[in-house]
């Protein structure tokens, strides 16, 4: 019904290059994260989609129709901003009747006093006023709908933006970084929140944002972009677990990926730090900048060294994280932390600076070849 | 000890309230004083006469006349100059090139001086030899004629036309004629007040956020007008404020071009009160009238102040 699709974006600012033909299918009612570091494009393709940048080439597509000379105010999206860009002038109230105003009278019944003589004005506020109410009872701000936005915490002014927003019942919601603005306790609740509206409101959400954990938490399905490109574009689950790019892998995740160097022998045997992994590359090929992958979470802490299947580790740090500790240490005295994940009933022996030894846990290594590509795995041994 | 150290601050700041009651306020109720007497300048003593002078200002037709004048001056400078100030900065805002020259060229006549800038006004208005009655001569009897005629327009009635009429006797003595000299006196205050407005509203709209135009567009604001109400001029209202009050304040204090051109003529009809003030207190050593004027001008900026910090500010600082 109201697909949004993007086809060979890109767009130029100067001799910058800021999206390089980006492709995008958006589906109606999914709720699809734009993640990446900042200046990777991510809010420029958003503002693309909003009408509020024009693309150099390529194609805006909503709901089949093509919206390239279409103007922002004609395509009948929703926008939340950072900054929630709520007008200062006005109460919350007004705020979020702001769209439904502009939209539903005309030029004549918007006209201060005036505007109240014209005919079918007073009908007309009267619906506004019971959507806005609507919407404010479904983000529990009636209590605030009379107070100007000067007067609201950070999280009271997402909301009104948010209700602004919803009140029309637009084709999208495209939201630009809407949480990073509020602080730690409040963003975690409000992910929360926003995905069950999305539950709730079955409508396109189109969310921005530089912090993978909400990709993760919040979305259908993220696309992760970088120097102007889509990645990958997945579910959530997808992303993380089968990252088919290197920059992917080390972006998504917190801790960071452990990313070992490592090399290939003929056989396509993999062996990093002395140790050899199980299984073999199937196709030798970009071997020559070898790394393989391996998340905190798939390397187990063990006091007493396997042969041949363990690395030694040294303990430099100990991240205490209440629920589970992160062990960060160094093999063979190289430069490149490791980060293990241990229960918290494991680490109480380890102190810092003790020698312990570190296996990877079975086919959950990934490799990456010299152009950052993932490498598969043969099947079997 | 314990009462010198309470009353230490009062010694502290004494130096300053001192020199702000000689320079600032005294002067003020000197005036003020000295609008009930009919003290001149170097006569040894002076008589009390009471609100004679005041009584003047309200019965004698010369004073009616010069608070005529000031309002009318006042009441068009002031809108006209703040709606070009404000138009001339939206769209140097929304050029992107060229936008220094226009600034500069907007800003001219606020950097010359406007007693200078007078004598070129009165040369090109000059009722002869002006550039501006010689281009209205040379149109007569031409297209331009035909065209200013309105004769073109259906319905149009048969008397002759302003223009027409320029035509057939003279065009206006623009300094010379009372219908017009007020006319041309605020025409010249306005294109000297605007650049300068001008200026005011460029830094007022350097600060509107550019999000929340963006937010207007996603909200339907197809219309530049829709967006000029919902975001340009609301969050120009400090600047309006500020505006207002100077450009008011800088009318009502109009004297250059008064004193340069017209001397408050003809027949009192240019008489503003800056120029009743000099003709009264200096020229004619008249002391307690020019201090009678004095008072009520100063009575007039501080109501609009008051007005302004009472009923505008209040309504255009949001947080």
């Amino acid at each position: 019904m109201s697909k949004i699709q993007l086809q060979q974006i890109s767009k130029q600012f100067g001799e910058t290059q800021v999206l390089k033909a980006v492709n995008l299918d958006i589906d109606d009612g999914e709720f699809l994260t734009l993640v990446g570091p900042s200046g990777c494009g991510k809010s420029t393709l958003l503002r693309i989609i909003a009408g509020l940048e024009m693309q150099t080439s390529g194609n805006v597509l909503i709901g089949d129709s093509l919206m390239n000379t279409v103007r922002a105010s004609n395509r009948d999206l929703a926008m939340v901003f950072q900054s929630y860009a709520l007008y200062p002038h006005l109460t919350v109230r007004q705020n979020m009747a702001t769209p439904l105003l502009l939209r539903d009278l005309t030029l004549w019944q918007r006209l201060p006093l005036l505007g109240r003589l014209a005919s079918g004005h007073s009908s007309a506020m009267a619906l506004i006023n019971s959507l806005v109410d609507d919407t404010a009872a479904t983000l529990k701000i009636n209590h605030l709908l009379d107070r100007k936005p000067g007067q609201l915490s950070g999280g009271q002014r997402q909301r009104a933006a948010l209700g602004r927003a919803m009140v029309r019942q637009p084709v999208a919601f495209l939201m630009d970084e809407p949480l990073s603005n509020l602080d730690a306790a409040l963003r975690v609740h409000m992910r929360a929140e926003l995905a069950e509206l999305h539950q709730k409101l079955k409508t396109t959400f189109v969310y921005v944002t530089h912090d993978q954990a909400e990709a993760l938490t919040m979305s259908d399905r993220m696309a992760v972009m970088m120097d102007g490109h889509i990645l990958q574009l997945g579910p959530p689950a997808e992303v993380y677990g089968n990252p088919l790019d290197r920059r992917v892998a080390e972006f998504v995740g917190s801790p960071k990926i452990n990313l070992f160097s490592a090399e290939v022998d003929s056989a396509g045997r993999v062996m990093s730090a002395g140790v050899p992994f199980r299984r073999r590359l199937s196709v030798l090929k970009n071997t020559a900048g070898l790394s393989v992958g391996l998340r905190p979470e798939h390397l187990q802490i063990s006091t007493c060294a396997v042969e041949g299947e363990s690395w030694p580790l040294r303990i430099v740090y100990k991240e205490n994280l209440g629920s589970d500790f992160f062990l960060h240490g160094t093999i063979n005295g190289s430069s490149d932390r490791v980060v293990v994940r241990a229960a918290p009933s494991m680490v109480s022996e380890i102190s810092i600076g003790d020698d312990v030894f570190v296996q990877a846990e079975e086919g959950a290594a990934m490799a990456f070849g010299q152009d950052l590509r993932r490498l598969a795995f043969a099947e079997g041994q | 000890m314990a009462a010198h150290g309470q009353n230490a601050g009062y010694w502290f700041v004494a130096p300053a309230i001192l020199l702000m009651v000689l320079i600032l306020i005294a002067p003020v109720f000197i005036a003020a004083g000295l609008s009930f007497t009919d003290y001149s300048l170097g006569n040894p003593g002076f008589d009390w006469v009471g609100t004679k002078n005041y009584a003047h200002m309200i019965g004698r037709s010369t004073y009616k006349k010069m608070l005529w004048a000031t309002f009318i001056y006042v009441i068009v400078v002031v809108p006209v100059s703040i709606a070009l100030g404000l138009g001339a900065a939206m769209l140097i805002n929304s050029v992107n090139r060229f936008g220094n020259i226009y600034k500069t060229i907007y800003f001219l006549p606020v950097m010359a001086a406007l007693l200078a800038m007078a004598i070129v006004w009165e040369f090109a208005l000059h009722p002869t030899l002006g550039i501006v009655n010689k281009t209205l001569t040379d149109g007569c009897g031409t297209w331009v004629e035909g065209f200013f005629s309105w004769q073109w327009i259906p319905w149009s009635d048969e008397q002759p036309s302003w223009y027409e009429r320029g035509c057939i006797r003279n065009f206006p003595l623009w300094f010379g004629d009372k219908t017009y000299t007020l006319w041309t006196v605020s025409f010249i205050g306005i294109w000297q007040a605007f650049g300068f407005n001008m200026v005011l509203y460029l830094a007022g709209l350097t600060s509107v956020p550019r999000e929340l135009y963006h937010a207007a567009s996603m909200d339907g604001a197809t219309k530049a007008w829709d967006r000029f109400r919902l975001v340009t001029w609301p969050m120009l209202g400090p600047t309006t404020v500020f505006v207002v009050t100077i450009t008011t304040i800088r009318s009502f204090q109009v004297f250059d071009t008064v004193e340069a051109i017209t001397q408050g003529g003809p027949s009192k009809s240019t008489f503003v009160m800056m120029f009743a003030i000099y003709e009264k207190a200096i020229q004619h050593n008249l002391m307690g009238m020019g201090s009678a004027i004095t008072v009520v001008f100063l009575a007039f900026v501080l109501i609009l102040t008051l007005l302004q910090r009472y009923f505008v500010e209040r309504k255009v600082h949001y947080s």
